[in-house]
């Protein structure tokens, strides 16, 4: 279908032919979205995340809007690696665009384990380490928050990606995240992706009760924008570029210019998740719309904008 | 059995109509879809719903807005919020933009707040039709419609098809609310001197109304009305469904008769949705499975499930 080579990236090894990816937990398994726009012209998609076993998820209400933004706490709840293989896979397979899957565990064994099965499929093409997650009890971001924890599991994934490309996924809720940004990269991260849902709480305030069964959930949306794209940046100055480490970033991207701050600010590649909920061809228009920006502003790949903030 | 054809979904534009309120915080919302649209939902099936985006859609002038609603709806949104429908006509006449659609929705938050200044000529967005609607299975010869409050809308739907595309199946329906001034349809007093809606008995569907004050028709629960009459009137297991949408406690009491009667029953449930076509997995529904549960989406699995799957939550 249509290509636009002024949008083309090299992410980590992996060509993309473009860099709009859509963000974990945002696009189902991949076949809903493929129902309003042809997926071919996507740098990737990223799985929601798979974890050894099955879960549930949490009970519901699992989201809540808020002033530009929702939170969310979905609690990871995914088929477990089993059905995965034997349903997804297929599906994934018959795209015709790259693949990252987006792995979720509660101990580091786990975690192996599912990129250790998974990186001996030809379906996928690159590995998103969740150590982020903020709507689970165990593993997610208690392991995203200690510097000496993402060193350990981030070498235990990568030994096993085969020639599978590993990004880890940051969470923002630290103190300062080109601490974890560094450890990721140190113990062999091939890229970084940033921001995952920052913590955050809604009160009802008839009940006196939070509004989420989960008590906390992960604000996504237009509200952290401005945060992510300083995150990126800090990231990206302090840690990525003088490794040479590309950066996926996200957070409230919903349109053309959102996505171009996140490049200049200085990711290669950026991720569009809630926006989609809202049009699922959000992911279309801004692809569209950076090759529009390249044509008029006389660019002639998009790669000349990463990280050109002055 | 009909009606599982995989339809496909889309965004289009509608336009609007008409905005009526029908009483209190209750209004009908007329719209003409574009061709785009007719087309997606030329075969849609009641239950079926649509997700609107209704976040440039204006507040009303303050004094327009339910004195207890004028704080919370300030807040702007984001997300799309989810309608099903009261009625779709697709007339056959017209080509391209044939389908013409009816809303019936209560105002409770800042996106219906806003709904309510909605007026002929404006246009909104919307995304559909989504998830699977009621099944009508083949020879069926009584349908037995239960609906509460403002889950009724969709009831209404499949009385209109059930009329239309099933002449020999005769439909009753069931419709409860806290008190007379909490029905979504009009009320009238009948042939029989009792009270009717007349929404359904224009279509020549016999009514039975309950509140929960007793300020018309059966004093309590529209289920316990539901139990009384099927105690009085046997129908044909084989041969009858009851079909059900409202509040999830009243879907679970009707589960509950609709069992002790040995009926076919389907439910249609509601869930907070981000996104209403299987992408984020707000929308969770508990379903058994074998000896144990599992979740489904309601946008997508959903909303209408059979009764006799669901793990209802009960407050
Ligand atoms: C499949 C489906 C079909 C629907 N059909 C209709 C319809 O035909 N007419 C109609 O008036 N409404 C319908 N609704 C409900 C409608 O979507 C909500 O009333 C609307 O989203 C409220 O938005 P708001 O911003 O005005 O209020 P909000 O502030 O979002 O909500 C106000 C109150 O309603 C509750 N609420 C909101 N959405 C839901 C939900 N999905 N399930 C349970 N409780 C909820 C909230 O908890 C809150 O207490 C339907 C919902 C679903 C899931
Ligand atoms: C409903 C929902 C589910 C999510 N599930 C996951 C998940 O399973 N794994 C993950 O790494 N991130 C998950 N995320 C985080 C997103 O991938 C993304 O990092 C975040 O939402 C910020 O981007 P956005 O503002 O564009 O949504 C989820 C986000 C949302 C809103
Ligand atoms: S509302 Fe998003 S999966 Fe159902």
């Amino acid at each position: 279908m249509e290509q636009n080579s002024n949008l083309k990236v090299d992410f980590a090894g992996l060509t993309l032919a473009s860099p709009v990816i859509t963000a974990s937990g945002t696009c189902g398994y991949a076949d809903e979205l493929a129902e309003f726009m042809d997926v071919s012209r996507l740098g990737a998609i990223t799985t929601k995340s798979i974890s050894l076993e099955p879960r549930k998820g949490n009970p519901t209400p699992r989201i809540v809007e808020t002033n530009s933004g929702m939170l969310n706490a979905i609690g990871l709840a995914n088929m477990g690696l089993q059905r995965f293989q034997d349903e997804i896979i297929p599906v994934l397979q018959s795209l015709d665009t790259k693949i990252f899957v987006n792995l979720a565990g509660k101990t580091i064994d786990e975690y192996v384990k599912v990129a250790q099965t998974l990186a001996h499929s030809d379906a996928i093409d690159g590995f998103e380490l969740n150590i982020s997650c903020p709507n689970v009890k165990k593993g997610g971001i208690t392991f995203g928050t200690d510097p000496k924890l993402i060193k350990e599991i981030t070498s235990a994934v990568k030994d096993v990606c085969l020639s599978k490309p590993l990004m880890v996924k940051l969470t923002p809720t630290v103190t300062d995240i080109s601490m974890t940004a560094a450890a990721a990269v140190e113990a062999g991260a091939d890229a970084l992706s940033l921001v995952n849902t920052f913590t955050a709480m809604v009160i009802d305030v008839q009940k006196r009760k939070p509004v989420l069964a989960n008590r906390t959930g992960g604000l996504s949306g237009p509200a952290i924008k401005p945060i992510a794209v300083y995150l990126v940046n800090k990231v990206y100055n302090e840690v990525a570029r003088d490794a040479g480490i590309p950066i996926l970033g996200m957070g409230g991207i919903r349109t053309v210019s959102d996505a171009l701050e996140f490049i200049i600010a200085g990711a290669t590649a950026v991720g569009i998740g809630t926006a989609t909920f809202v049009y699922p061809d959000t992911t279309k228009n801004i692809i569209d719309g950076l090759a529009t920006y390249c044509k008029n502003e006389g660019i002639s790949n998009i790669t000349e904008l990463i990280g050109c903030l002055e | 059995m009909e009606n599982e054809k995989a339809v496909n979904k889309g965004i289009f534009e509608a336009e609007v109509l008409s905005n009526q309120q029908i009483r209190q915080c209750y209004y009908r919302l007329n719209l003409q879809f574009d061709a785009k649209g007719s087309r997606l939902f030329e075969n849609v099936a009641p239950g079926q719903f649509s997700e609107l985006d209704l976040s440039n859609v204006s507040l009303p002038e303050t004094s327009m807005i339910p004195i207890h609603l004028r704080d919370t709806s300030a807040k702007q949104i984001l997300l799309r919020r989810p309608f099903s429908f009261s009625d779709i006509v697709v007339s056959p006449l017209t080509e391209g933009c044939c389908v013409k659609a009816e809303i019936l929705y209560c105002v409770l938050g800042p996106a219906t707040v806003r709904m309510m200044s909605l007026k002929c000529d404006d246009r909104i967005s919307v995304l559909g039709p989504l998830g699977k609607g009621f099944m009508v299975p083949d020879g069926l010869k009584q349908a037995i419609l239960v609906a509460g409050g403002m889950g009724s809308p969709p009831v209404l739907h499949l009385a209109n098809h059930l009329k239309q595309h099933h002449p020999d199946c005769e439909v009753i329906a069931f419709v409860g609310a806290k008190s007379i001034e909490s029905f979504p349809f009009t009320v009238r007093i009948g042939n029989a001197k009792n009270l009717v809606l007349e929404e359904f008995e224009r279509i020549g569907i016999p009514s039975h109304i309950a509140t929960d004050d007793g300020s018309a028709g059966y004093h309590g629960f529209v289920t316990d009305n539901v139990r009384h009459w099927l105690e009085n009137n046997p129908v044909d297991p084989a041969s009858s469904a009851v079909f059900a949408c409202g509040p999830e406690p009243m879907l679970a009491g009707t589960a509950r008769v609709a069992k002790d009667f040995n009926l076919p029953c389907q439910v249609s449930m509601e869930r907070m949705m981000a996104c209403g076509i299987g992408l984020c997995q707000s929308c969770a529904v508990e379903v058994k499975k074998n000896s144990d549960t599992e979740y489904q989406l309601c946008c997508k699995n959903g909303p209408v499930f059979n009764a006799e799957d669901v793990v209802f939550e009960e407050e």
